[in-house]
């Protein structure tokens, strides 16, 4: 096969349906939710800020940090997000981000999710069926992959014949243009590892790329009392630093909305790229990318090692922060 | 700088003016007596600056910085009120705030003019009035230097730095407020 290029569909996403055996080994005891629900916010104002709320009541699932974003009024305005994933199959399952139950595709949960924590940002949809080009909008823009690219493991990278849509999107890595946001995977393994002899493929190819993020998952938001681990399913970095520089961790707390698997954490790091981008409105790419990457918390998590959660837990509060004021 | 030789300005005109209206009664200035009224440190804006200190956020490596240490003075704002007895009905009520300043705000001092007038509709019954101005005593919130990294550097609001609006966005939200200017007071009082 040398030399050859080999062209693959083989698309897939990242939610893990097995809902019910996954509450099963995911759900938290009730200390631990109580913890959760009780946990304050790490961002405390006393400034009148533009909207009437100070605390925005926001859904179970979604860090506190979020909360204090929304109650601040800017919530990704003026930065693009595009979801690139399945919008036209026939493949619906249910879940619950706190608007009802609903029976969604699996393009159309992550773009809620997305909406959800950067509310002001323009969601865009891209069908991965389509493997037409990737199109930028003017300002920032973010794509959000909750899905990867699967074939027989053993090629390199650039020996596959990549469609216009994966060539743009690793394009868009390469130079930093977009901040990419890509789901780890859902196998248990090392980002780009071997599963039942098959790798993900636009794993490989954003490895080492100056604007992308590779999100696994956690169990629960994280707190210093009480500490979040890798959700089972959640690929993990592994050893190769180049993706250990370039791995985070965001909670998936499948217990409340009954979706698991890191296509849910990619679209919380695409959120909050979008809200660091409405904050810093010069901001690149890839200064957003390593902005998210470089105040990552290690001390959330239990056991941390750079090996399962790369960088460590996103913090959004943090990545807002200044590095010093007087 | 100009904001502050203009202040100095007023303050140099309302010295003068004081004198001068002391000066327009000079057959009664010899028996001119001067009281104290009232003296007490702090004011609502004294209060206003200090529930800025409230809160605080964590920087990029996990510090906490805490709005006290930018929002607490060594001294509090001292009023100093007087009544300077013009005739046996009227007089000149005036007085002065030292102001207060803290790392991230400052409220000029002050200084209170006006008077107090009499009248006896009865032989055991005092009505008064009194109209008083204040002048400066206004409280400013000063900016902080924020250092984002890779992003830059900004002039923002202190509290604000953290928080998802953009940097220049938070100078919209540092606080400027006026104490009350002028304050009107009427008294009825009957003695039986």
């Amino acid at each position: 096969m040398s030399g050859n290029h080999l062209k693959f569909g083989i698309v897939l996403a990242f939610a893990v349906l097995s809902a019910p055996i996954a509450s099963a080994q995911e759900a938290p005891d009730a200390d631990e939710m109580a913890a959760l629900c009780h946990g304050g916010p790490s961002i405390c104002v006393s400034a009148t800020i533009p909207t009437a709320r100070t605390q925005a009541a926001t859904p179970g699932w979604m860090s506190p940090d979020v909360g204090a974003a929304w109650a601040a009024g800017y919530k990704g305005k003026g930065v693009t997000i595009t979801i690139v994933d399945d919008f036209s199959s026939t493949s619906r399952f249910s879940g619950n981000f706190g608007l009802g139950v609903q029976y969604q595709r699996h393009g159309e949960w992550t773009r809620e999710e997305a909406g959800m924590i950067a509310p002001s940002a323009t969601i865009r949809s891209k069908d991965f069926t389509t493997g037409s080009s990737v199109a930028l909008a003017p300002g920032l823009n973010v794509l959000n992959l909750s899905y990867g690219m699967y074939t027989t493991a053993g090629y390199s990278s650039n020996q596959i014949g990549w469609s216009a849509e994966e060539a743009s999107i690793i394009s868009y890595a390469t130079r930093g243009t977009a901040v990419i946001s890509k789901a780890a995977g859902n196998d248990s393994v090392a980002v780009g590892g071997v599963t039942n002899g098959q790798q993900d493929y636009l794993d490989l190819a954003l490895v080492g790329k100056a604007s992308a993020i590779f999100v696994g998952a956690l169990s629960t938001n994280g707190t210093t009392a009480n500490k979040a681990q890798l959700a089972w399913y959640s690929d993990y970095a592994g050893s190769n630093p180049l993706v250990q520089s370039h791995f985070l961790v965001v909670g998936v707390d499948g217990s409340k909305t009954g979706l698991y698997g890191t296509s849910f954490a990619a679209p919380i790091i695409s959120g909050y790229a979008a809200i660091i981008g409405s904050k810093f409105t010069k901001a690149t790419p890839t200064q957003v990318t390593n902005d998210l990457l470089n105040t990552a918390r290690t001390d959330t998590l239990v056991n941390y090692s750079a090996s399962v959660y790369g960088k460590g837990e996103a913090s959004l509060s943090r990545a807002l922060a200044p590095v010093a004021i007087r | 700088m100009r904001e502050k030789s203009g202040n100095r300005e007023s303050f140099r005109r309302l010295a003068l003016l004081l004198c001068a209206l002391l000066a327009a009664f000079p057959a009664v200035a010899q028996e001119m007596t001067t009281s104290f009224v009232d003296i007490h440190q702090g004011s609502s804006l004294s209060e206003r600056a200090r529930s800025l200190g409230n809160g605080g956020y964590e920087l990029q490596n996990g510090n906490w910085v805490s709005f006290n240490q930018w929002y607490r003075a060594r001294w509090v704002d001292m009023h100093v009120d007087l009544l300077t007895q013009v005739t046996e009905d009227t007089g000149i009520l005036w007085g002065f705030g030292t102001g207060e300043e803290g790392e991230k705000y400052r409220i000029e001092p002050s200084l209170k003019l006006g008077f107090l007038t009499q009248i006896h509709p009865s032989p055991n019954s005092t009505l008064s009035l009194s109209l008083t101005t204040t002048f400066g005593g206004k409280l400013t919130e000063k900016p902080c230097e924020a250092d984002y990294g890779d992003f830059g550097s900004y002039s923002v609001n202190c509290r604000l730095a953290a928080s998802q609006l953009a940097p220049e966005e938070t100078l919209k939200y540092l606080v400027n407020a006026k104490p009350e200017s002028q304050h009107l007071w009427l008294n009825y009082r009957v003695t039986f």
